[in-house]
């Protein structure tokens, strides 16, 4: 079993904490400081798990003097860019391209490895993997080679005359070199057929189209098929002969007409303003009946697909995963008969990502905001957790008495059950002034398997953290002025005292918790130990006061206001500190 | 990290950098150290994979052929057996090596092999790592234990990345860039090492 590493997780406040306590409870734990023994937040309850952060993945809201977790705050994008060449993509083009990159960048289907693109007549390209039908002949031919699995593109017969404009180029080449209409084509083909067509022979061109479709080569594929359907549909829905009281009357706004009537009287009763209509529209319409309209008879006989399945193994069939990375509606030529084959993958080009910057939901602050650029790490606003709450790092202790001269505790080390333990917890104050902390944890952990646990120095005082440069001036005389402020004088006459402070430095103090690990032995009955049940997590209510400068700010959560220009703040929420696992048996 | 290893087992330079008597440095002059560097022992650097090529634009600057191999940023920590090696393929007809560029703060897991093209600042490495030829990894990037970064991959800023091709699993949390800080570490070793703080 790995090793666990001691971590803290902090409970964002945002998440209902009273259902996440006990049952039948009405008062929060943030309020009521009073009845904390019997109120106490579960770490294994199953809803803690979305609400408990590290310490590094909250911000903090300067103007509600909150924390906020990622689930509670509100995400605005910056700016989108490939993941591979690092583009900046605008956000027109994302409407119009999709969320993928369409520069040269792309994936490979079998490993998600990157492709690049290589001339097939280097010697790296195994001459094997080449086309023998094509590549023979033709002189400069590039194809996407994955330089983790040696996928190359010509596996599914797809090269390209160009090293440039990969992405318009694979638009055009289907699986197994075919050529494939793009949207702009399709759409171009479309308005040659109208024009060739009349109006009063739809079904002489459908049927011409049809032709020269087959006679072409082309099977219609899913693209076209759903173009041709939203086409029909459309123009099904303007049809001004489908029904009689459709955008017709739109035309005619005679006050008599019936249906500008039912129209005005839908504005008056609101809401459903095209409810009725596309009702009554529904019964007229009619559907597509022609390949043209978008009518695709399913083929059915799946008989070569099933020899091919038997003449393949299961490495030649996509598995979901791979699947699931393709880009939607590039593949298959339609729906019917689409099998799962390595080789109707594609190339994936790479998704794109985002810069966001994020804003506190309540007062719609801006708590978190990057550089608009993409190569630069800078941020304009970071307001993170770290910087106005203080650290929880924990640390096994070993004293000498205990357990045992010697041998030192290594953290991750298995727990004793029913062994006393000491811990040593660390807070670091990262804010300019110094803090109150008041600890608050039930004496016996929640769960099947409750270990007991004390906070031997629940209250206690942080100074304020001072600017970096005074560190590194004292840093010569460390060793005198940090690590000597201990109570105790020596190593070894440490003792664990009761409300007393283990060791303090210079905006830090070590406190001591003593834990007695609960035994994981199961009585008669008992359900079998479930995942990580082994783990010692004992939740800690944290209360942090501290005074600051009032400067006009009236938003307060403090429960005082001073007279002289200070402000009391407070700030509690829980946190759970995970110190390791339980031996077993 | 924090092991202290007997006296004189580095050697410290005047800008900072500590490098382990024990760690193999092949063609020390074609690497450059910005300061502050620690090289643990049985790292191996190999500065000898110089550019056989010269670029146009490098040569037609001046007479004399620059030919760092390997450029190393300030605050860098090569554990315990990694590597780093300069990537190297063919260019215009022949092969040849390109220097890898490192950035600041950058950790190195032990036993990790790196081949990239250029690391930038504030990346951690970890342990058993992968990195392959002319991959790119940005700043504030976070590889996870036994990753494999293939070849020619580029990792874009605040990812982390794990697996085997390595993909991006997630981002790095605001609160978290200076957990990417060196500083402190470069402290914990060395021939007088200080204790690492709680």
């Amino acid at each position: 079993m790995a090793p666990l590493n001691p971590y803290t997780y902090i409970q964002c406040p945002c998440s209902d904490s009273a259902s996440l306590g006990r049952p039948s409870d009405a008062t929060s734990p943030t309020s009521a400081e009073a009845d904390d023994e019997d109120n106490t937040f579960d770490p294994r309850a199953p809803r803690a798990n979305f609400s408990l952060y590290p310490l590094e993945y909250l911000l903090y809201c300067e103007d509600c003097h909150q924390i906020r977790c990622p689930r509670c705050i509100a995400e605005e994008i910056a700016t989108y860019f490939c993941p591979s060449c690092l583009f900046e993509v605008p956000s027109s083009n994302l409407k119009s391209e999709g969320n993928r990159c369409t520069r040269s960048c792309f994936q490979c289907p079998i490993c998600i490895g990157p492709l690049s693109v290589t001339s097939i007549e280097t010697p790296p390209s195994d001459p094997n993997l080449l086309a023998p039908d094509r590549a023979a002949t033709q002189h400069s031919t590039y194809s996407l080679i994955c330089s983790y699995c040696n996928w190359s593109s010509t596996e599914i017969g797809i090269q390209f005359d160009k090293p440039n404009s990969i992405h318009a180029q694979l638009a055009k080449i289907r699986n197994g070199g075919a050529s494939r209409l793009t949207a702009k084509e399709r759409k171009e083909r479309r308005k040659e057929l109208s024009h060739r067509g009349g109006e009063a022979a739809v079904a002489a061109a459908a049927a011409a189209a049809a032709a020269s479709e087959t006679s072409g080569g082309q099977d219609m594929d899913l693209e076209t098929q759903f173009a041709n359907l939203k086409l029909f549909y459309n123009s099904q829905l303007a049809d001004p002969n489908a029904g009689d009281n459709g955008f017709s009357s739109l035309g005619d706004l005679g006050f008599s007409s019936p249906s500008s009537l039912s129209r005005i009287m839908n504005l008056y009763t609101g809401g459903k303003l095209h409810d009725p209509r596309a009702k009554s529209k529904l019964g007229a319409m009619r559907e597509a009946i022609t390949a043209d309209e978008g009518l695709l008879e399913p083929d059915l006989d799946e008989s070569s697909l099933i020899s091919q399945l038997h003449r393949s193994d299961f490495l030649d069939t996509a598995s979901s995963t791979q699947v699931c990375s393709q880009p939607p509606n590039l593949g298959e030529p339609h729906l019917h008969g689409a099998a799962r084959f390595n080789s109707s993958l594609r190339p994936a080009p790479y998704l794109l990502r985002t810069k966001r910057s994020k804003r506190c939901p309540v007062c719609r602050h801006i708590i978190s905001k990057p550089e608009a650029k993409v190569q630069t790490t800078r941020f304009r606003i970071r307001l993170v957790a770290g910087s106005y709450i203080p650290s929880i790092s924990i640390r096994r202790l070993n004293l000498p008495g205990s357990n045992g001269p010697g041998a030192p505790a290594i953290l991750g080390d298995l727990l004793e059950p029913l062994k006393p333990v000491h811990f040593l917890l660390t807070f670091k104050n990262p804010i300019f002034e110094s803090l109150k902390v008041t600890l608050g944890a039930p004496a016996k952990t929640p769960g099947r398997f409750p270990s007991k646990v004390t906070v031997l120095c629940p209250q206690f005082d942080i100074d304020a953290n001072t600017d970096v440069w005074d560190e590194a001036l004292k840093d010569n005389d460390r060793e005198s002025s940090g690590r000597s402020r201990r109570r105790a004088g020596t190593e070894s006459q440490f003792q664990v005292e009761v409300g007393k402070i283990w060791e303090r430095g210079r905006n830090w103090v070590s406190i001591v918790v003593e834990v007695v690990p609960a035994s994981l032995k199961l009585e008669q009955g008992q359900d079998l130990l479930k995942e990580d049940e082994d783990v010692l997590e004992i939740p800690m209510f944290v209360r942090i006061e501290w005074e600051v400068e009032n400067g006009g700010d009236d938003a307060t959560t403090g429960s005082g206001r001073d007279k002289d220009q200070k402000e009391k703040r407070e700030l509690a929420y829980w946190c759970v500190l995970g110190l390791g696992r339980i031996k077993q048996g | 990290m924090s092991r202290r290893p007997p006296r004189g087992e580095y050697i410290e330079t005047d800008t900072g950098n500590k490098v382990a008597r024990k760690a193999t440095l092949v063609g020390t002059q074609n690497i450059m150290l910005g300061g502050k560097t620690v090289i643990q022992p049985e790292v191996m650097i190999r500065g000898d994979l110089i550019r056989s090529i010269q670029s146009s634009s490098s040569s037609s600057s001046g007479g004399t052929p620059n030919n760092t191999a390997v450029a190393i940023g300030r605050y860098c920590f090569l554990s315990r057996a990694s590597c780093l090696r300069p990537p190297g393929r063919l260019y215009k007809g022949a092969f040849t090596y390109m220097p890898l560029r490192m950035g600041d703060h950058v950790f190195v897991g032990p036993s990790s092999v790196i081949q990239a093209a250029s690391i930038g600042n504030h990346v951690h490495i970890g342990a058993n790592v992968v990195v392959g030829e002319f991959a790119i990894i940005k700043d504030y990037v976070r590889v996870l234990d036994e990753t494999i970064v293939p070849p020619n991959m580029v990792i874009p800023s605040f990812s982390i990345v794990a697996g085997q091709p390595a993909r991006v699993i997630g981002e790095v949390p605001e609160g978290g860039h200076e957990a990417f800080e060196l500083r402190e570490l470069y402290k914990t070793v060395g021939n007088n090492p200080q204790p690492a703080l709680s």
